[in-house]
């Protein structure tokens, strides 16, 4: 379990995380919703310790992260994170290098799944593709939970679809996994649980299915009710 | 360990094109240089000689032999050395701040590494080095096929043979880059490699703090100067030369080591505690 | 399997009610093997978790069975096939029935109507 407690962040004197707190379940896919510059990407940089909090404390699993967290928890950012100038193939060298989780099998059955071509340079592909790439080098790692920074916004169709199909399969079942969205729209029915951020705070954390069976609200009823919009 | 290595290897890697290209440079400029320079000096030799009718004799007591010292003390050959130089200390921020700017921002991936942190820092300061030794012994393998071309040009009669020993000591500033004894070496590279890590330290306390990390990294690198130049102050102006030479040096590396580990500690903090992406 | 679900009702529950339909209609036969959780999650394009809990309601109302490590299978018991049927047909009819009870139609009429209506789409269909 992925556990937010109380997280205050500024930025200068802007105080943009006023002591967030959710948590997020193995075997889950946990969905941060909040319109842009709510704070969504800072709270998955924090978790992964990519930048400091000023108060408040996030543990994975009962325990603060370390070197040896990074084998167990990764992050999919929303710009892929190896040098434009490698080609997929070097990438993957690159991931299986470093990494003990690394499953060369499960990167070769992506690389299928997504139609990509190991020699292609990275610089050279297209949108869809490039962030294609990056979510392969992520979910290639045997790891327990991933997070994912907008893996929708600003691609084609096609690959919204594809994408979209990722979490369906057995490459995402029984991880535990957050995604960030300022629009929820076409995966509704791909999420389980729904953290609604707005003004620096969580105003409401709800699995999606409950409020379907128990309030026959739609994600996006819920979200209106919220934002009184 | 592993890890550092595979991270020395990569990142030698990022840089091993901007390298090369230094290096080339070096060797076709220095080239260059020893060519038009030992044709000046035959062309002027030849004009003496053959039109205003000069002996070979009065030639070389007016104008003197060619040697290779004229070459090293020329634009031709300390200028790429500088431009080496230069390159190196740019790259000592690029290393850093290539890994932050544009769409594919590395950092994410090097601070997700299931490593400890200090070891991006390891790796990059090793790299510097690599660079400069690199560089250096690149310099210290073309200078006698330089020389070996200037003979090749200059015949025996109007050239003075010199060994290196023998041009450093005519051109000492190239002694910081080619010391001559182990203290040199120690005290040389030593200090080049504390310069890099306060630097580092410096930069990364930008990259944790932003503007006000500039001003905290300028007031560390101060304190960290004024503390190296201590002890030759207090030297000179307190204690009237007390100490022995020796001596000095002694405090001055017991310094740099004191320097050098607060600045390794604190990198290691701002890397794990205050960076930012 | 392509399903439109809506955005109010449970997930799991639109599965179920996919399947009933199947059924009904005799796409699924008695016996007949039915994807896994995971294809069919895949397929539907849902949470697994989701697909997970569909199948868990449909055993617990008898509509498919498993048996260790094989896949499910549609029931073979009549009696809850039988129901099934019935089931979505009286569910239809009520809908049915609450839309024209507004228009204060005699049921005789009505049923000539549906009479009319339901032979004539039987032959544009045929």
């Amino acid at each position: 379990m992925i556990e937010v407690k109380a997280v205050e962040k500024k930025f200068g004197r802007k105080k943009i995380l006023k002591g967030v707190s959710f948590t997020a379940n193995k075997g889950e896919i946990t969905c941060l919703i909040g319109i842009n510059g709510v704070g969504k990407t800072t709270i998955l940089n924090a978790i992964m310790a990519l930048t400091p909090i000023n108060k408040g404390e996030i543990l994975i699993d009962g325990k603060p992260l370390d070197k040896h967290s990074f084998e167990k928890i990764t992050f999919i950012p929303d710009a892929i994170t190896m040098l434009p100038q490698m080609t997929i193939a070097e990438a993957m060298e690159f991931m299986k290098d470093f990494y003990t989780c690394w499953n060369q099998e499960r990167a070769t059955e992506l690389l299928g799944f997504f139609r990509l071509n190991q020699s292609d340079r990275i610089s050279s592909l297209s949108k869809g593709n490039t962030a294609k790439v990056n979510l392969l080098l992520g979910l290639a790692l045997d790891v327990d939970y991933v997070l994912m920074d907008e893996p929708f916004s600003g691609i084609d169709m096609f690959s919204r679809e594809e994408i979209a199909n990722v979490f369906t399969s057995h490459l995402i079942e029984n991880r535990g996994v957050i995604i960030t969205t300022h629009e929820v729209g076409d995966i509704e029915h791909l999420i389980d649980k729904v953290v609604l951020l707005d003004n620096g705070l969580v105003t409401k954390e709800f699995s999606a299915e409950e409020a379907r069976e128990n309030e026959g609200k739609s994600v996006i009823d819920v979200m209106r009710e919220v934002y009184h919009r | 360990m592993k890890n550092y290595l595979k991270l020395v290897n990569f990142e030698f890697n990022r840089v091993a094109k901007l390298f090369v290209v230094l290096l080339g440079i070096t060797l076709v400029i220095q080239m260059v240089g020893v060519i038009v320079l030992s044709k000046e000096y035959l062309n002027m030799a030849n004009e003496k000689i053959y039109e205003d009718m000069m002996t070979k004799i009065e030639f070389l007591e007016n104008f003197g032999k060619m040697n290779f010292s004229q070459i090293v003390r020329s634009i031709w050959f300390f200028g790429p050395i500088g431009l080496c130089a230069a390159g190196v200390g740019f790259y000592i921020f690029l290393i850093w701040y290539r890994d932050w700017v544009g769409k594919n921002t590395f950092i994410y991936r090097l601070l997700m590494l299931p490593t400890t942190r200090l070891n991006i820092f390891y790796a990059k300061i090793t790299n510097i080095l690599i660079l400069t030794f690199g560089l250096v012994a690149f310099q210290l393998i073309i200078m006698p096929i330089e020389m070996l071309v200037m003979k090749g040009m200059v015949p025996t009669e109007f050239r003075s043979d010199m060994g290196l020993n023998k041009i450093i000591a005519v051109m000492p500033e190239l002694s910081i880059i080619i010391p001559r004894s182990l203290i040199e070496l120690i005290l040389y590279y030593g200090a080049g490699v504390l310069a890099v890590a306060i630097l580092f330290t410096a930069i990364l306390m930008e990259r944790s703090f932003k503007w006000k990390g500039i001003l905290v990294g300028l007031l560390y690198s101060a304190i960290a100067v004024v503390f190296m130049i201590l002890p030759l102050l207090l030297q000179e102006f307190v204690f009237n030369g007390f100490f022995y030479p020796i001596e000095l040096l002694g405090i001055e590396i017991v310094m740099g080591v004191m320097v050098l580990t607060a600045s390794v500690w604190l990198s290691r903090f701002l890397l794990m505690k205050k960076i930012t992406v | 399997m392509n399903v439109n679900f809506n955005n109010r009702d449970p997930v799991y529950l639109q599965i179920v009610r996919y399947f009933k339909e199947k059924i009904a209609i005799g796409e699924l036969e008695p016996g007949e093997e039915i994807p896994s959780r995971r294809e069919l999650a895949n397929q539907m394009k849902v949470n697994p978790n989701t697909a997970q809990r569909a199948y868990k309601e449909m055993e617990e109302q008898g509509l498919i069975y498993t048996e260790k490590n094989h896949p499910s299978k549609i029931t073979t018991d009549q009696n809850i096939l039988g129901q099934v049927r019935n089931e979505l047909l009286v569910e239809a009819v009520d809908v049915f029935v609450t839309s024209v009870r507004s228009i204060n139609v005699p049921v005789e009429e009505l049923l000539d109507l549906v009479r009319v209506k339901y032979t004539a789409n039987d032959d544009k269909e045929a």
